[in-house]
């Protein structure tokens, strides 16, 4: 039987394809039960936008199931995958199982044009983030493009209380962590701000001051039953870019005009997110969970990018500067026990202002 | 054009198939469908060998699945705990008792040993020392150390090949003694070697060393592979960045993560009491490594030029 087979394909000569290299985006969709998660990824599954777009359910690098589901939609028809899911041990292979059983099922099945991740309502998407961030000099065949928030504008006031309530009462204040709820928000590279028809114009005012204090870096989106302009959700390209657009109210920022040596920055950077070298005024560290930046780094033409999610930081140097564009130096810090006048003290000690003729030493 | 070309060179291409094909249909392999990447192939696999009661075992070691449940728990963690004198006491015991057993391999390496002999001295050795193989059911794998022979980058597994004059094979030995997890490797020459395998297992030997200079309280983890790419792209190798070097210490593999590679993100900086090991992997090719499968095992056997 198997011998037919083979003398079949002998004497078929297949074509030549083109080899396609560029890296798929994995966007992020968190938020919590009820929101609208699942409206989202059907509209989008559904929707005609000629993308063949690859939605992956629940925790990822979680569990011990050796598969996972996953639903692909193309010209709005959906079909099921499975996701095969190799045990193995953390350290020896610097990628997640789940990144290769993605890489794998795109070897065997063809490319997709996206990749929706969608966690479960309670978890937390850093750890999540931090598997899809890998080094580019691993050659991966997807890379992070953002984290994407669903927030269901009728209860989310009461559930960012709630969950601050149930955070402060399970451990002593003093290390009290953000609630799973805020957590969402705050490592969100975009916030859809779902039911606004469920609201009233002055309630959503308190909602986006609520949302803003949290998280003052993310864009927000308002709609209703998750109807959003595909454009503004895909391609965020969130940490390969760092957009300065939005004024921060919760979220500390710190801006010094004039260019600083990159290795001082890092050291900074390190020292805060490592070694937890800078506390609140209650002597509690910082727990930074999302952190941004742009640079001008002296003897350097182009401006330096900097970013950050949990304990993963990486500096990447991006666009020109323009002649006579000032050269200025900015951090967004997104997280927990976060104080301004310490966070600039501790910059200003350990990343001085260099002028370019101090530039020997970058 | 390049249609045309390819068109006309597929019956030639087919035939150099059909004739290796024919060649490997009458000797041993697990994996008829497996594409090998070099001339090594795969034999056959002797059962697993015991470990006495008496010896104290890891959490993993009587797992039916092999899966070290007290690695998972801090699994995703970036914290790096720093071991107290005591501890590091331990890790001195298991890491000498460890480099016994490896010369103990080391002395059994020649031509025409089977890599499953090494892996029996390697196993009496252990049981000698009052040491369980950490390798040994360790997502179950079936060995008690690990055997990579030329091609294989790493976790090579142990079977009935004689090592032939001119192959170089990497011993990977662990030990587990009284609780902590002894880990070191070397690569040795097999009878008579190319200058370029020499070649490749010297600088892979000076990336170590280049690595290890650096290592102090203050260092960021991320430099080590900056150190080891240089090196070796210096002398025209390439980094396996697949495999890292690891934090050991009660656990076999936990934080901090060391890539070899340059311009890598791990975290973290070194600090007194630290324990972590650096193996540098390094390539006379730059191609993608390949991830082979041991019927039974999910622990993966990967090919490629390395040492």
């Amino acid at each position: 039987m198997q011998e037919g087979a083979m003398s079949d394909e002998e004497d078929f000569v297949p074509d030549l394809v083109p080899a396609q290299y560029a890296p798929i985006p994995v966007l992020i969709i968190t938020g919590c039960l009820g929101a609208g998660k699942t409206t989202l990824l059907n509209y989008i599954l559904t929707e005609q936008h000629h993308k063949r777009i690859a939605v992956i359910l629940n925790e990822f690098g979680e569990g011990s199931a050796m598969e996972k589901s996953l639903s692909i939609g193309e010209e709005g028809n959906m079909y099921e995958e499975w996701l095969e899911l190799r045990n193995g041990c953390l350290c020896c292979s610097v990628k997640d199982n789940g990144v290769k059983a993605i890489e794998n099922l795109m070897q065997k099945r063809g490319r997709f044009d996206y990749i929706l991740l969608e966690t479960t309502g309670l978890a937390d998407p850093g750890p999540v983030a931090s598997i899809f961030w890998l080094d580019k000099e691993l050659g991966s065949d997807v890379y992070l493009d953002g984290i994407v928030t669903v927030v269901d504008a009728k209860n989310i006031v009461k559930t960012l209380d709630e969950a601050t309530e149930e955070a402060m009462s399970e451990e002593p204040a003093e290390q009290s962590t953000l609630g799973t709820p805020a957590r969402q928000v705050a490592l969100a590279d975009l916030l859809i701000l779902n039911k606004t028809d469920l609201v009233t114009p002055a309630e959503l005012d308190e909602i986006r001051s609520r949302l803003v204090a949290i998280n003052g870096a993310a864009a927000l989106l308002p709609t209703s039953r998750c109807r959003v302009d595909l454009d503004k959700i895909l391609d965020l390209h969130a940490y390969e870019k760092v957009d300065f657009k939005r004024q921060s109210l919760g979220t500390v920022t710190l801006e010094r005009p004039g260019s600083v040596r990159r290795r001082d920055l890092e050291s900074f950077v390190h020292g805060l997110l490592w070694e937890k070298t800078v506390a609140d005024r209650r002597g509690r560290p910082v727990h930074m969970l999302r952190m941004k930046g742009m640079a001008s780094v002296v003897g350097e033409e182009r401006r330096l990018i900097l970013q950050a999610v949990g304990e993963i930081c990486d500096t990447e140097l991006a666009s020109r500067w323009e002649p006579d564009e000032p050269r200025v130096t900015r951090l967004i810090f997104i997280g927990r026990h976060l104080d301004e006048s310490r966070l600039d003290e501790a910059f200003r000690s350990t990343v001085p202002v260099v002028s370019e003729h101090q530039a020997d030493a970058v | 054009m390049f249609q045309e070309c390819f068109k006309s060179s597929w019956k030639d291409h087919k035939a150099v198939h059909k004739k290796a094909e024919k060649r490997d249909s009458d000797r041993y392999n697990p994996w008829p469908k497996y594409f090998f990447t070099g001339a090594l192939r795969p034999f056959p696999v002797s059962p697993k060998r015991e470990v006495p009661e008496s010896i104290p075992r890891t959490d993993y070691a009587d797992h039916p699945k092999g899966v070290p449940i007290s690695e998972q728990k801090v699994r995703g963690s970036a914290y790096i705990k720093p071991l107290d004198d005591e501890e590091v006491e331990g890790m001195r015991v298991a890491c000498r008792l460890g480099r016994e057993v490896l010369e103990e391999a080391a002395a059994a390496v020649s031509v025409g040993t089977t890599t499953d002999h090494i892996d029996r001295i390697v196993h009496e050795a252990c049981i000698e020392r009052e040491c369980y193989p950490s390798p040994l059911n360790y997502y179950q794998f079936p060995k008690s150390c690990c055997t990579s022979v030329n091609e294989v980058i790493c976790h090579g597994i142990p079977d009935a090949r004689p090592l032939q004059s001119g192959d170089i094979c990497n011993v990977d030995v662990t030990v587990y003694h009284r609780g902590f997890h002894g880990d070191l490797n070397e690569t040795y020459l097999v009878g008579e070697v190319s200058a370029e395998a020499r070649d490749l297992v010297t600088v892979t030997w000076q990336c170590l060393q280049k690595a290890i200079d650096i290592v102090r309280p203050g260092e960021k983890y991320r430099e080590i592979g900056n150190v080891v790419q240089k090196h070796a792209s210096e002398r025209g190798y390439s980094v396996v960045r697949s495999y890292c070097g690891h934090g050991i210490h009660r656990l076999f593999h936990c934080s901090p993560n060391v890539p070899h590679y340059a311009r890598n993100k791990a975290a973290g900086v070194m600090r007194p009491g630290h324990c972590f090991t650096i193996e540098p992997m390094i390539s006379q090719e730059t191609g993608v490594d390949v991830l082979t499968k041991r019927e039974g095992t999910t622990l993966p056997r990967f090919l490629d030029s390395s040492s």
